[in-house]
C-alpha cells in the first residue's frame, strides 16, 4: 500500500481542485492549487515562501485566518468540505482530517497536563472517557515512541523537549485515528538529529496505520526521504507535479530544476572515498598573528547567587588564520552563537582568552576597545530585527562611519553607495525604510553595514537560515565572492552543516560546549572521525529519494530515545 | 513574500519585491484624524477652546457676587444658574476650567519628563535600575487618592499640592514604562549591532533606544491626562486641592453636591465639562493604542 | 508553592519595616504641632512640656519608633489626641465598613467582568463587541464622583427608591435585605471603573489566548471553539487577571476614600482624612501603616496565587 501506482483507487482520499484563497490584499494568496492523496499516500507540497503552500494545507481543514475567502473545492472521499458551516466542520477536524504544526514549543496549551490534552481530544468527538481514556492516552504516547507513558501523563509540555511536544502533538493529531494527516512543516524547528527521528516516525506510522499524509515544507531532503509523490508550488500556483524519484530524477519545470540547484549539499557517500586530510589546508607560518584565537575559553550562564551555572561554553581552543572562513556548527545548546557573540565582546567571559588580531578584545578598555571594534563586525540572523526600523538604509550602512566619525559627510555617502553597489543592491535603495525591503534584500543591507569599515574580522550568526533557499543561495554566493575579494576572515555559524560546507574552509563541530571535532570542511564532512560528526552528517535528510532506499531508515534507528 | 527569482538574471530590476509593502507603516498621527481619534480630539479642543477663551467669554468674574440672584436656576441671564453666595456658574465653570487646564497640560508633562528621564538613565546600570523598581514599585503600590492624602497631610490643601500630586504620580509611572520600553527596544538586534560597531551607551540612547521607545509613552501621556482631571476632581471634592474661592471643576462639583437637594442643576455645567474632557483624552489615548498595533 | 513564598517574603518585610519608618518619620516632620493644637493657643510653656513629656515627644525619633512598634506588636495602637478613644477601636469599625464596601465592590467588578468578557469572546459579535467596548469607555472615562452624583439623582432624589447614604442601622448581618438596599448604589459606584478596567483587560487576554497556535491545535482536532475559550483560553489567561485584579482591589481601596465622602459612609477613608486634618498622629500613623500592609499583602497574595495557577512556574524547570 506504499505504492500508490499498485492500488486501484476510484476517488482518491483528498482532491483538491482549483483551489484560490484571497485576501483583502490585491495579491491572492493561492491563485490555483489542486493537489490528490490517495489512499496510504504521502504527498510533499513543496515551495518557497509565499508559495501557498500553508494556506492550502489551512483551507483542506477550515483554519483560514479571518478575512480569508477561498474558492475551488476540496472533498474528502467525494464530500465537499470547502464552505461547510463550523459545526459541520468540526465533526471532520481531528476525527478524519488532523493537522501536526511546524512549532511544538507552541501548539500545547501549557497550562494543562498531556494527558488533559489527550483526553480533551478524545471527548471532542465523544470517544471513550474515564479508565479507558488513560489507556487509550498511554497506547498514543507509546505509539509516538514516549518513553514512560504512565508518567508523562502528568507532564505538562514545559517538561519536555522540543522533539518530545512534537511526538505530543503527533499523539494529539494521531487520537481519533484520522483518515489523513497533514503536517505542516513539522520539522523545521527542530534540530538535524531530532527532525531524522520524526522523519522515520512519521514514516513508521504511515506503514503501521496507514494514514494517508500531506507534508508541507521547503525542504528537499524532508520531500526526498518522506514523500512518494511531489507537488511543487510557486506562487500560488502548482508548478509542476511528479512521483518523487521522478522529480529528483528529472526535474521538468524550470522553477523545479532552480529550486534543486540551489539546495546545498554535503559530500555523498561516494564522494566521501578518497578521505582528505587535514593537510590540506595551506600552511601558515607560525609565528603569522591569527584573525581570531581561542584560548582555553569558558562561558558561564545562570546567576553564581541562586547556586545555578551552567557551563554554555567549556574550554573551547581554536584558531583562525587571516581571510580564512571558519564554520561553526552543532545543534541547539552546542554553544555555538556563544562562541560567535564571544568574538564580537558581547558575551562575558570566565575563563580563557579571546584574541582578535593577537589582541585581548574582552579585556581592552577605553580607545583600544573602540579601536578593535573597528576591526570587527557582526551579522544577526535576523535581518529585520538588526536594522533600526527608523533609519534609512543609507543611514543603516552609514551608521559605523557616524560613529567613528570616518570622513567628511560627502565621503560617507560615497561609500554607502559603493557598498549598495557591492551588495548588488540599486543605489535607489539608499532612501527606503528596512520595512519596504524583502528578507534577503534586507540580509544584503546587514552585510553592507557590516563591510563599511573594512573589517578584518566577520561573525556571521546564522545569516541565511531566516531566508528562502533561493535567497540563500544568492545571499551565499555574494558572501563567498566579497570574501575573496576583501580577504576578510569569517566565523560562520550555522546549524545546517550543508550550508558551512559550501563557505567554509575549516569546521569545528561543537556540542555541549565542547569542541567534538575540527580541521578542513573538506575532512570533516568527507571523513569525520568523532562518532556525533558522523551522526549529524548521517541526520541531515539528503535531497535524493535514492539515498533513502539504500541506507537511510537503518542508519537512524540507531539514536531514537533522545 | 515571494522571494524566488534565481529565473531572473539582475535580481534587483525585475525583482517582485519591488512592488511590495512600499506603503510606509501610516504614522500614529494618522489615528488621531478619524473615527475615536478625531472624536477625542474634538472634545478636548472644545474644552481647551473654553478654557482659553474663558475670560471673554464669561459674563461675569469668577467671583463676582450678583445681587439678587441667590441659587437661580438656569436662565437667559445665567445659563447654568448661579450659586449660593451669588456667583454666575458659568462663569465660574469657565475659570475652572483654566485651572484644570494648568494642570492636564502642565503637570503632567513635568511629571513624564522627570519619569522618562530618571527611568532612561536608571535603567542604564543594574544597581540604580533595582533601586529605581524598588522605589517606583513602593509609590506605585500605593492608590493615588491614598497618596494624594498622604501628601496633602505633608504639605496642606492647594493647587499647588494637586500639581505635586500629579508630578509625584505620574513620575513612577512614567519611569516604569520607560524602563519597560527602553528595556525591550535594548535587547532589540539593532541596538546590539551599534553597539558592535563601537558606538558607545550615550550615541545607542539617542540614535535607537529613545526614538523608538516613544511610542508607548505618548499613550500613556494621554491616559495619564485623563488620570489628571480625575485626581484634579477628586482631590478638590475633598477639599484636598484648589481653596475657595478660586474655582475648579472639582471644587464646583463638590459645591453641587452640597446644593443637590436645593439646586439639581447646579453640577451639571461643571460634570459635563469634566466628563467630556476625561472622554475626550480616553478616546485619544485608545486611538493612539489601536494604530500602534495595528 | 510554600518556597516561593519563603523567597518572596524577606523582600516584602524590608519594604513594610522600610515603609514604616518612613510613615512614623514624615508625620513627625508636618508642620503643625499636635501640642499648640492640644494645649490652645495661650497655654504655658510648663503645660506645653508636660504634654510634650506625656505624649513622648521628647525622645529621640529612633527610640520613639522603636517605642512605637513594639507598643504595636503588644496591640496597643495608641489613642487618638482629637477625636479622642483607642485608635484600635475606631480603626476596627472604620475598617469593618470599608472591607464590606470594597470586598462587595470587588467581586462585583469581577463577576461582570467574567461575564461580559467571555460573552464578548464567545459570541464573537460586532454588535455585542461595539456595545461593551462603549459602555467600557464610558465607565472608565466617569470619574467616580460623577457616577456617584449621578447614582444618587437617579435613585434617591428623582426615583427614591434606595438610601442616599449612610449605612444600614442595624449592621450587616441582622437583615441582610436592608444592608443591600444601603450597599447597592455604593458599591456599584464603586465597582464600576474597576469593573471596566477587568472586562477590558480580560477580554483582550482571551482574543490573544485565542490568538495562540495551541488554539489552533486544539481547533484542529475539532474542539468546538466555546469549548476552548471556557476549558484552555481562560485558564491561560487566569494567572495575569489575578495580577490586575490585585491592582484593581487597591485601586478600589483608593476609591473607596471617595465613595464614603460621596454616600456618607462611616469607613476609613473619612477617618484618614479627619486625622489629617486634625494631625492626629497616632491615628494618621496607623491608618498610613495600614495601608502599606495591605498593599504589601495584596502585592504577596497575587504573586504567590499567580505562581500557583502558571505550572511553569510552579513546577519549574525543562526536562
Amino acid at each position: 500500500m506504499t505504492d500508490p501506482e499498485g492500488t486501484t483507487v476510484t476517488t482518491p482520499l483528498l482532491e483538491v481542485t482549483d483551489l484560490a484563497i484571497s485576501f483583502s490584499h490585491p495579491r491572492p494568496a493561492v491563485r490555483s492549487v489542486s493537489v490528490t492523496v490517495d489512499e496510504g499516500e504521502v504527498v510533499a507540497l513543496v515551495g518557497e515562501s509565499g508559495s501557498g503552500k500553508s494556506m492550502t494545507a489551512r483551507a483542506v481543514i477550515g483554519l483560514l485566518p479571518d478575512g480569508a475567502k477561498a474558492t475551488g473545492s476540496v472533498r474528502l472521499r467525494g464530500e465537499e468540505l470547502l464552505g461547510l458551516p463550523e459545526p459541520e466542520l468540526i465533526r471532520y477536524r481531528g476525527r478524519r482530517v488532523a493537522m501536526v504544526f511546524q512549532e511544538p514549543q507552541t501548539a500545547l496549551n501549557p497550562v494543562r497536563t498531556i494527558g488533559w490534552q489527550i483526553g480533551e481530544a478524545l471527548r471532542a468527538h465523544g470517544g471513550v472517557r474515564g479508565k479507558a481514556a488513560r489507556a487509550r492516552a498511554v497506547d498514543l504516547l507509546r505509539e509516538v515512541e514516549i518513553p514512560d507513558p504512565e508518567e508523562r501523563l502528568g507532564y505538562y509540555p514545559h517538561q519536555l523537549s522540543g522533539g518530545q511536544k512534537q511526538r505530543v502533538v503527533l499523539a494529539l493529531a494521531l487520537a481519533n485515528e484520522p483518515e489523513l494527516l497533514l503536517a505542516d512543516e513539522p520539522t523545521t524547528a527542530l534540530d538535524v538529529t531530532v527532525q531524522a527521528e520524526i522523519l522515520a516516525l512519521l514514516r513508521r506510522i504511515r506503514d503501521r496505520t496507514g494514514t494517508s499524509i500531506l507534508i508541507i515544507t521547503h525542504n528537499m531532503g524532508v520531500v526526498a526521504h518522506l514523500a512518494d509523490r511531489v507537488v511543487v508550488l510557486r506562487q500560488g500556483e502548482v508548478v509542476e507535479e511528479a512521483a518523487t524519484r521522478d522529480l529528483f530524477a528529472d526535474p521538468r519545470h524550470a522553477y523545479t530544476r532552480q529550486l534543486l540547484a540551489a539546495v546545498p549539499r554535503l559530500p555523498g557517500p561516494d564522494e566521501r572515498v578518497h578521505a582528505v586530510t587535514d593537510d590540506d589546508v595551506p600552511a601558515v607560518a607560525a609565528d603569522a598573528v591569527a584573525a581570531l584565537e581561542y584560548d582555553d575559553v569558558r562561558v558561564h550562564y545562570g546567576s553564581r547567587m541562586r547556586g545555578r551555572v551552567l557551563p554554555a561554553v567549556d574550554g573551547v581552543t581554536l584558531r583562525l588564520e587571516r581571510g580564512q572562513v571558519l564554520g561553526l556548527v552543532g545543534e541547539s545548546g552546542s554553544g555555538k552563537t556563544t562562541l560567535g557573540r564571544l568574538a564580537a565582546g558581547l558575551v562575558p567571559l570566565a575563563g580563557g582568552s579571546v584574541r582578535v588580531g593577537g589582541e585581548d578584545l574582552v579585556r581592552a578598555r577605553g580607545q583600544r576597545r573602540v579601536d578593535l571594534r573597528r576591526r570587527l563586525a557582526f551579522v544577526h540572523q535576523d535581518p529585520e530585527a538588526s536594522l533600526d526600523p527608523r533609519f534609512s538604509i543609507a543611514e543603516a550602512i552609514r551608521e559605523p562611519l557616524d560613529v567613528h566619525a570616518v570622513g567628511s559627510r560627502k565621503d560617507r555617502d560615497v561609500r554607502v553607495t559603493e557598498l549598495l553597489d557591492a551588495v548588488r543592491l540599486p543605489a535607489s535603495f539608499a532612501r527606503r525604510r528596512p520595512r519596504e525591503l524583502s528578507g534577503g534584500q534586507r540580509q544584503r543591507v546587514a552585510l553592507a553595514r557590516a563591510l563599511t569599515l573594512d573589517p578584518e574580522l566577520l561573525i556571521a550568526d546564522e545569516p541565511t537560515s531566516a531566508l528562502d533557499v533561493s535567497v540563500q543561495a544568492e545571499v551565499l554566493e555574494l558572501f563567498a565572492d566579497l570574501q575573496q575579494r576583501l580577504g576578510f576572515a569569517c566565523v560562520f555559524i550555522s546549524h545546517d552543516l550543508a550550508v558551512v560546507n559550501k563557505v567554509a574552509d575549516q569546521v569545528a563541530v561543537l556540542r555541549a560546549g565542547r569542541v567534538v571535532e575540527s580541521g578542513s570542511a573538506a575532512r570533516v564532512f568527507g571523513a569525520p572521525t568523532h562518532d556525533y560528526t558522523r551522526q549529524l552528517l548521517a541526520a541531515v535528510p539528503v535531497p535524493d529519494p535514492t539515498v533513502r532506499d539504500a541506507t537511510g531508515p537503518a542508519l537512524r534507528e540507531q539514536h531514537i530515545a533522545s | 513574500m515571494s522571494e524566488s527569482l534565481i529565473d531572473v538574471a539582475a535580481p534587483e530590476a525585475t525583482h517582485p519585491d519591488d512592488q511590495f509593502d512600499t506603503r510606509r507603516r501610516p504614522g500614529l498621527w494618522t489615528a488621531l484624524r478619524r473615527g475615536k481619534g478625531l472624536a477625542g480630539l474634538i472634545l478636548i479642543g472644545a474644552v481647551v477652546a473654553l478654557g482659553l477663551l474663558g475670560p471673554l467669554l464669561a459674563p461675569h468674574g469668577p467671583t463676582e457676587q450678583i445681587p439678587g440672584a441667590n441659587l437661580v436656576g438656569p436662565s437667559g441671564a445665567h445659563w447654568l444658574g448661579t450659586d449660593e453666595v451669588n456667583r454666575d456658574i458659568l462663569s465660574r465653570t469657565l475659570y475652572g476650567i483654566r485651572t484644570d487646564l494648568l494642570v492636564v497640560f502642565l503637570a503632567v508633562p513635568i511629571g513624564a519628563a522627570i519619569g522618562i528621564l530618571v527611568g532612561l538613565v536608571s535603567s542604564w546600570w543594574t544597581f540604580t535600575d533595582v533601586l529605581a523598581q524598588r522605589l517606583f514599585d513602593l509609590v506605585l503600590a500605593f492608590p493615588t487618592l491614598i497618596l494624594a492624602i498622604g501628601l496633602t497631610a505633608f504639605v496642606g490643601p492647594g493647587l499647588r499640592t494637586v500639581f505635586f500630586v500629579i508630578v509625584a504620580v505620574e513620575l513612577p509611572v512614567f519611569g516604569r514604562l520607560t524602563r519597560t520600553s527602553v528595556r525591550t527596544v535594548r535587547e532589540m538586534p539593532y541596538v546590539e549591532a551599534a553597539h558592535v560597531v563601537g558606538a558607545g551607551s550615550l550615541w545607542q540612547l539617542r540614535r535607537h533606544v529613545l526614538p523608538n521607545s516613544l511610542e508607548p509613552l505618548l499613550v500613556q501621556l494621554a491616559v495619564s491626562m485623563s488620570v489628571a482631571v480625575f485626581i484634579e476632581g477628586a482631590m478638590s471634592f475633598l477639599g484636598l486641592g484648589v481653596r475657595p474661592p478660586q474655582p475648579s471643576l472639582g471644587s464646583l462639583i463638590r459645591d453641587g453636591v452640597r446644593n443637590m437637594y436645593d439646586a439639581p442643576f447646579f453640577a451639571v455645567g461643571p460634570l459635563a465639562v469634566v466628563v467630556a474632557l476625561v472622554l475626550g483624552l480616553l478616546l485619544v489615548s485608545q486611538a493612539l493604542a489601536e494604530a500602534r498595533r495595528a | 508553592m510554600g518556597h516561593y513564598l519563603l523567597r518572596r517574603l524577606p523582600s516584602a518585610l524590608v519594604v513594610l519595616a522600610i515603609a514604616s519608618f518612613g510613615i512614623f518619620a514624615l508625620v513627625r516632620m508636618v508642620p503643625g504641632d499636635p501640642v499648640s493644637s492640644l494645649a490652645g493657643p495661650d497655654a504655658t510653656p510648663e503645660a506645653r512640656a508636660a504634654i510634650r513629656a506625656d505624649l513622648g515627644l521628647d525622645q529621640p525619633l529612633v527610640t520613639q519608633y522603636v517605642h512605637w512598634l513594639g507598643r504595636l506588636a503588644h496591640g496597643d495602637f495608641g489613642t487618638s489626641y482629637r477625636i479622642g478613644g483607642q485608635v484600635k477601636d475606631l480603626v476596627a469599625d472604620g475598617a469593618v465598613n470599608t472591607i464590606v464596601l470594597t470586598v462587595t465592590a470587588l467581586l462585583l467588578a469581577a463577576i461582570v467582568a467574567l461575564v461580559a468578557s467571555v460573552l464578548a469572546v464567545v459570541l464573537d459579535n460586532r454588535w455585542v463587541n461595539a456595545a461593551l467596548s462603549f459602555g467600557n469607555t464610558l465607565a472608565i472615562a466617569l470619574p467616580t464622583f460623577v457616577t456617584g452624583l449621578v447614582l444618587i439623582l437617579l435613585f434617591a432624589v428623582v426615583f427614591p427608591v434606595l438610601p442616599a447614604g449612610g449605612t444600614p442601622p442595624d449592621g450587616f448581618l441582622a437583615r441582610p435585605d436592608i444592608a443591600a438596599q444601603y450597599l447597592l448604589l455604593p458599591a456599584v459606584c464603586l465597582a464600576l471603573g474597576a469593573g471596566a478596567a477587568l472586562t477590558r483587560f480580560l477580554t483582550e487576554a482571551l482574543r490573544t489566548e485565542l490568538r495562540q497556535p495551541y488554539v489552533t491545535t486544539a481547533r484542529a482536532l475539532g474542539i468546538p471553539r466555546r469549548r476552548i475559550v471556557l476549558t484552555q483560553a481562560l485558564r491561560n489567561a487566569l494567572p495575569s487577571a489575578v495580577t490586575v485584579l490585585g491592582i484593581q482591589f487597591g485601586t478600589l481601596l483608593g476609591g473607596a476614600v471617595l465613595v464614603e465622602a460621596i454616600f456618607t459612609w462611616p469607613g476609613l477613608g473619612g477617618l484618614i482624612e479627619e486625622a489629617i486634618s486634625g494631625r492626629d498622629y497616632p491615628l494618621v500613623q496607623v491608618l498610613l501603616l495600614l495601608s502599606v500592609v495591605v498593599f504589601v499583602a495584596i502585592q504577596l497574595l497575587t504573586d504567590v496565587i499567580h505562581a500557583w495557577l502558571d505550572p511553569r512556574v510552579r513546577i519549574g524547570g525543562a526536562s
